[in-house]
């Protein structure tokens, strides 16, 4: 859901960029508030979409060797990088990012560039992204063990990169030809 | 033995790396778990060997590191550039194109491959994405060559090829991606690349040619009946000299009241000029043009505005490139829009791939900083440095190292992967050897577009084959039965281009001139000054040119700056940048003090140096590189 959401926020910062660049050179009038707003909502839109990028697989693996498996022992690569990769990164990051948030939170920590933003939202960004995408990891623990013990069905039957490619261009020559 | 692990501690770091890849979990991730998991070992080795700087603090950096690749302005550039293709992709601006180009080339032997490399490139100017060009290609062009008798070979090898060219001129996001990591700046990479593109474009042309004339049955022209925009060449010279002649009028209008602006502002005005005549014209259905001028007209000049819109002004530097790519974007929804192609459903999906797409690039980003930071405490920079530069034959055996493991290491990685985990490794040796960084970029960058071509792996080749026919159908014009376009066929047919690309790296590497021109002229520094104030030591020159842009004040540039005798040789050493580092100004990092680059070493052409940065004393802080 906030996956799906956040996409909106990139096309809000390509607004923003595209009116501050046009402004910047009728008015000669610039802020930094509004440079500093496009990176805010670009973060915002990548971390937020991290955990929804894990949820419908699609962060990018090297599949050459990996496409070579079973089913079955991709499963077990799956669960073993989810729990061994995954997990202990994304801790270990929330771990650091609490008192790096709340320090700036309280320090009320504002941008050194004049007219910027105070800083702890876009801080707190950081570490409200790695939340969603722990709370993913676990979510795709429990899934992967139940489709490994046949509970539900494969949400993501593996497609190499290639074939993702080739429907990729299927899907687009029925869309201009229509 | 533990010793030993200890002291090899690098190797084996890059070694696990590339066990850890090709397990085939998510890149991102994998690179940060391979990052922790041997900072815990260096931690725990560091007693052991002197050349591990690792401690548990140092983790306490980690949120710093991430933070500045999420401020960092360069990189919104993507997504605005993705957006922007994808829009442009269901615009039909591609189709348009190729019908309207293919007629105007198709009456001469070979037109129409000549007409898809033409798309090729202008689709190029306007997106970054391979597989908009490729697919509309396969879509428009080949049932065409088809149907008149191509060599199936010729015809899939010229459309997968022409479709790269969106990776190699610019706005394309392979040369954001590597500007950021060589810390340079995307303009200076866009100029850089620009004329490596359009030769690359000219030979693409020339093999069409060559061809045309040894095998002149394996492309023949149109034949008459298929030419249904009719003749009328003559017309569209006329109306070219008419908006020539428009243009250069404006021009000598505005000159008095605008000055260097009239240039442009001329040009704007012809250019509008002759596309109003040549709608007005097809709607009141005056004849004053020939049919085929007036498509060509109305056709051609919409891409070449958001070419302007985007290229022009950042070359010109009224926009930065992220300004350029929303303004892309703008245009580009804005030319959907004129189409009638614009809808609620496919601005969705645009946004739907772009954030996806940069959810995993900015993690594999992120990753790589992770990985970096332990990578660079165990000194593993260091030693890919001396091993590459080691290297026989110095400069040119660095390059063609640097080439052959690129265009290798394509087959496995794609494009993102490799600039965020091999090319910050080569920084270092590059500058060690004297290498222009934005020269090196556009050479990697010729190495990868050619990784999207190289059959059996490349993209281009599939997303061809997922649009060529592979049952023989009945042709819907001539009524024959056609076959089938094999797979073999594209590989094969690819395969004269690949051998293009790789001559066109052996180009790049002989004729640094082709990308160095992004500099302006040269400047004669050799009776020009710098005086210093408060600076210790003297002979500063070479350290100062050397060691500019990547790593902000790591510790190598200082030591350039004490005593680099000659003015024309680079530090050794300096400025060694962490993995992603460039242009990521973490707040602690301090004031970018050695940032400021062009400080008269002779082949830096900029003469408006930055002198009051040097001069501060904090040149001598020793911020952390990583």
């Amino acid at each position: 859901m906030i996956g799906r959401g956040v996409m909106w926020l990139i096309f809000l910062a390509v607004i923003i960029s595209a009116t501050n660049a046009v402004i910047r050179k009728v008015f000669s009038v610039s802020s930094n508030a509004w440079l500093e707003a496009q990176w805010y909502l670009f973060g915002a839109a990548f971390l937020g979409a991290a955990a929804y990028t894990l949820q419908q697989n699609e962060h990018v693996r090297i599949d050459i060797i990996y496409g070579m498996w079973s089913r079955r022992t991709q499963h077990w690569i799956d669960l073993f990088g989810h729990l061994v990769f995954l997990m202990p990164f994304v801790t270990l990051m929330i771990w650091y990012f609490v008192p790096w948030v709340t320090r700036s939170v309280y320090s009320g920590e504002v941008s050194t560039n004049s007219g910027g933003l105070i800083i702890w939202p876009a801080k707190a960004l950081l570490l409200a992204g790695f939340s969603l995408l722990w709370l993913q990891g676990i979510s795709e623990i429990i899934k992967k063990i139940a489709v490994m013990r046949g509970l539900i069905a494969d949400p993501h039957p593996f497609i190499s990169a290639h074939e993702a490619a080739e429907a990729e261009g299927a899907a687009l020559k029925e869309e201009l030809t229509k | 033995m533990i010793e030993f692990i200890a002291l090899n501690l690098a190797p084996i770091i890059f070694v696990s790396l590339v066990v850890f890849l090709l397990l085939g979990y998510p890149v991102a991730f994998s690179l940060a778990a391979n990052g922790l998991m041997f900072f815990v070992i260096g931690v725990w080795l560091a007693p052991y060997s002197d050349a591990i700087n690792l401690s548990w603090p140092l983790l306490n950096t980690m949120p710093n590191r991430l933070w500045g690749v999420l401020s960092n302005e360069t990189l919104l550039a993507i997504p605005f550039f993705t957006f922007m293709g994808i829009i442009l992709e269901r615009s039909g601006m591609a189709e348009d194109l190729l019908d309207t180009i293919g007629q105007l080339f198709g009456p001469i032997r070979g037109g129409l491959a000549y007409a898809v490399i033409i798309v090729g490139a202008l689709l190029a100017a306007t997106t970054g994405v391979v597989a908009a060009s490729v697919i509309a290609m396969g879509l428009i062009s080949l049932p065409i060559m088809l149907r008149y008798g191509y060599d199936r070979r010729i015809a899939s090898g010229v459309i997968a090829a022409s479709g790269t060219l969106a990776q190699i001129i610019p706005p394309s996001l392979v040369l954001i991606v590597l500007a950021d990591q060589l810390g340079r700046s995307v303009g200076d990479m866009y100029a850089g690349a620009l004329i490596p593109g359009l030769v690359l474009t000219g030979i693409y042309m020339g093999y069409v040619l060559v061809m045309s004339i040894i095998r002149p049955n394996s492309m023949p022209a149109l034949p008459l009946e298929a030419r249904t925009l009719g003749s009328g060449v003559t017309s569209l010279f006329v109306a070219l000299a008419a908006c020539a002649a428009i243009s250069y009028g404006a021009h000598v209008w505005l000159y008095p009241s605008q000055g260097a602006n009239a240039d442009i502002l001329g040009l704007t005005v012809g250019v509008a000029v002759i596309y109003l005549a040549a709608v007005l014209d097809k709607r009141l259905k005056t004849g004053l043009m020939s049919r085929l001028a007036q498509e060509v007209i109305i056709v051609l000049i919409p891409p070449l505005a958001l070419i302007f819109l985007v290229l022009g002004t950042i070359f010109l530097g009224i926009a930065t490139p992220t300004e350029g790519g929303a303004m892309g974007a703008v245009g580009a929804m804005a030319l959907a829009a004129l189409k009638g192609r614009l809808n609620l459903g496919v601005v969705t999906q645009a946004l739907h791939s772009t954030t996806k797409l940069s959810a995993f690039v900015m993690f594999i980003l992120l990753g790589a900083r992770v990985f970096s930071l332990t990578f660079y405490g165990v000194n593993g920079h260091l030693w890919v440095e001396h091993l590459l530069t080691s290297l026989p034959g110095g400069e040119i055996g660095f390059l063609i190292v640097v080439s052959l493991l690129v265009f290798l290491l394509a087959f496995f990685l794609d494009f993102f992967e490799l600039a965020f985990i091999i090319v910050p490794l080569l920084v270092a040796p590059a500058e060690a050897l004297g290498i222009d960084l934005v020269w090196l970029g556009i050479i990697l960058a010729v190495n990868m577009q050619t990784s999207f071509m190289h059959p059996p792996f490349g993209f281009s080749l599939f997303f061809l084959r997922s649009v060529a026919p592979r049952q023989s159908y009945v042709d819907k014009v001539t009524g024959l039965t056609t076959a089938p376009v094999t797979t073999g066929q594209i590989y094969w047919g690819a395969v004269p281009f690949v051998v293009i690309q790789m001559v066109m790296v052996g180009v790049v590497i002989a004729f640094p001139q082709l990308v160095m021109h992004y500099k302006g002229a040269p400047v004669d520094t050799s009776n020009v000054t710098i005086t210093l104030p408060q600076m210790p030591g003297g002979g500063l020159g070479g350290g100062i040119g050397g060691g500019l842009g990547g790593g902000l004040g790591a510790p190598g540039g200082i030591g350039g700056l004490g005593g680099a005798p000659a003015p024309a040789t680079p530090a050794p050493g300096a400025a060694a940048p962490g993995i992603g580092s460039p242009n990521l100004g973490t707040p602690n990092l301090g004031t970018p003090s050695l940032g400021t680059p062009n400080l008269g070493a002779p082949s830096l052409g900029t003469p408006t140096p930055g002198a009051p940065a040097i001069g501060q004393p904090n040149l001598g802080a020793p911020a952390p590189a990583n």
